[in-house]
């Protein structure tokens, strides 16, 4: 999965560290001496140890064999006369049974031919993303603006705006920037 | 103006796609709530109950082939109608465009095939009406919806069945095919549901589904000369990163634990070996993230006439402004 340049390579560090988790990064904050990883080497490190420990958690209670799916299930059972009970026994032709194989094999082969597309469509949208205007781009582009485009501008932007601005005629704020854009708030400034 | 404004449907169309939508919406909640009765039990009660949960079924399943009846047969009795056959079908340049997409994505070509464009770019005018993906839409989804709705009627009324295999449980059989079919469709559409609405030019959701070809500005210019496509011309989202991360993840999830779930499925209402205390957790909530993520392709239609309707008021104030003296001009005409 492409999760952006978030290495984890030293993800065993300690990460009590004393700079806050923050989603967003501040490259503006005063540069005090840190003891712990950068910001976003924290965030990602914690989220991926998080999910580890999430995901663990509830795996290992799973194998424990508690059943919590036994709870106020509507059971689907003869005895809990659910849906379909009027049948007391499963389908007894065998020919049936191979097409229900097949079926299964048909889902298996195009569950894996969706999840290529939609790797391939992830990808490709976060490459096209790359390509198009920070977000914080000025909404028009003026002709005196200064050369390295990094001013805000704070113009407010109309919720209405069906689809992106159509009508401001930027200039090519230079080269397409080939770094992929790390998920959350990116500010145009950093780079690693 | 960009050359994304490009029409892509007919007002019949979009119609029909909004109403397809919430109809296969509605049939999978009510279906998968039975099928996968022990991650979605939650779902049984919200979609009628044990009792009236496949009625729900039923009338969505009517709606259903009522829809796709009318839809095939106005395109086929229109004279003149805006697509041909032959532009739905996938040909070469098709597999070309996804052998490119995949290079693409490894970074070995600059720029998408054109038939795999969402995002135009050129003039509208060079750019296949329908993608590779699209088309591949249009060839699966029919497949899938003609055989699921025999298969459904085949087990409405379960006497035709029972009364040609002679034998009242194979019925069990011809449910089995019916779910297992659905899966595919349902990982299809959390797919469609990703690919169209986080798209970065197009994020939070695809236009061209929702505005009638009729009602959008075309524009057949010149591509702006840095690009082909002119995208660096628009401006990301500042929520398309996470909100992009985040749905796919979710839609990760619930494309892969639907698969796994289904793998387990050996035919509802009594699979080959009665099983209690069947799932596992982890699945239940996988399943569970899948049905979030048809939430939110089910909002994404809704959001998508919202916004039609929205633009279209817009462009009547627009028009009505025109027409007046000399309001000064809309600052914002598109």
């Amino acid at each position: 999965m492409s999760d952006g340049q978030g290495s984890e390579a030293d993800a065993d560090t300690d990460p009590d560290s004393e700079t806050e988790v923050a989603a967003a990064e501040d490259p503006n904050e005063p540069t005090e001496v840190r003891r712990g990883l950068s910001d976003r080497a924290a965030f990602w490190t914690s989220g991926v140890l998080a999910l580890v420990i999430a995901v663990g958690s509830v795996w290992l209670v799973g194998i424990r064999g508690i059943h919590f799916e036994a709870l106020n299930r509507v059971s689907p059972t003869i005895e809990g006369g659910g849906v379909g009970a009027a049948w007391v026994q499963g389908n007894t032709l065998p020919a049936l049974d191979w097409m229900i194989t097949l079926v299964h094999v048909a889902d298996v082969l195009m569950g894996v031919g969706i999840l290529v597309m939609f790797f391939v469509h992830w990808i490709a949208f976060r490459r096209l993303a790359a390509r198009m205007r920070p977000p914080d781009a000025p909404r028009r582009s003026d002709e005196a603006v200064a050369t390295d485009g990094g001013e805000r501008s704070n113009g407010s932007r109309s919720s209405s705006d069906f689809r992106s601005d159509g009508g401001s005629e930027a200039r090519p704020t230079g080269a397409p920037r080939d770094r992929e854009r790390a998920g959350p708030a990116s500010d145009g400034g950093e780079a690693e | 103006m960009t050359n994304l404004d490009h029409g892509k449907f007919s007002r019949v169309t979009t119609m029909f796609h909004s109403l397809l939508a919430l109809t296969v919406f509605l049939l999978f909640f009510t279906g998968y709530a039975v099928a996968f009765n022990a991650e979605l039990w939650w779902l049984v009660e919200l979609m009628g109950g044990n009792q009236g949960v496949l009625a729900v079924h039923r009338i969505a399943g009517f709606a259903l082939i009522f829809l796709t009846a009318f839809w095939v047969l106005y395109m086929l009795l229109r004279m003149g109608g805006s697509v041909g056959i032959t532009a739905v079908l996938p040909n070469l340049a098709d597999i070309q465009a996804f052998v490119q997409d995949v290079k693409f994505a490894f970074g070995m070509v600059d720029e998408r095939h054109p038939n795999a464009r969402q995002f135009a770019g050129y003039s509208a005018d060079e750019i296949p009406l329908i993608s590779y993906i699209g088309k591949g839409v249009i060839a699966i989804f029919t497949v899938e919806l003609i055989l699921l709705m025999v298969s459904g009627l085949l087990i409405w009324q379960q006497s035709v069945l029972i009364d040609f295999y002679n034998s009242q449980s194979v019925v069990t059989a011809f449910v089995g095919f019916h779910g297992l079919l659905g899966v595919i469709m349902m990982m299809g559409v959390m797919f469609h549901t990703f690919e169209h609405g986080f798209h970065p030019a197009f994020y939070p959701v695809e236009m061209k589904a929702f505005l009638p070809k009729a009602d959008t500005p075309e524009f057949h210019g010149e591509a702006e000369g840095e690009s082909v496509t002119g995208i660096e011309r628009l401006r990301l989202k500042p929520s398309w990163g996470w909100v992009t991360n985040v749905m796919g993840v979710l839609t990760l999830i619930g494309i892969v634990s639907v698969l796994i779930a289904s793998m387990d499925y050996g035919g509802y209402p009594i699979s080959e070996t009665l099983v209690f205390d069947e799932g596992s957790l982890l699945r239940t909530v996988g399943v569970n993230i899948g049905i979030l993520v048809l939430f939110v392709g089910l909002f994404l239609s809704m959001y998508g006439n919202v916004l039609r309707a929205r633009y279209m008021r817009q462009i009547e104030r627009e028009d009505r402004r025109a027409a007046a003296t000399d309001g000064g001009e809309p600052s914002d005409a598109r």
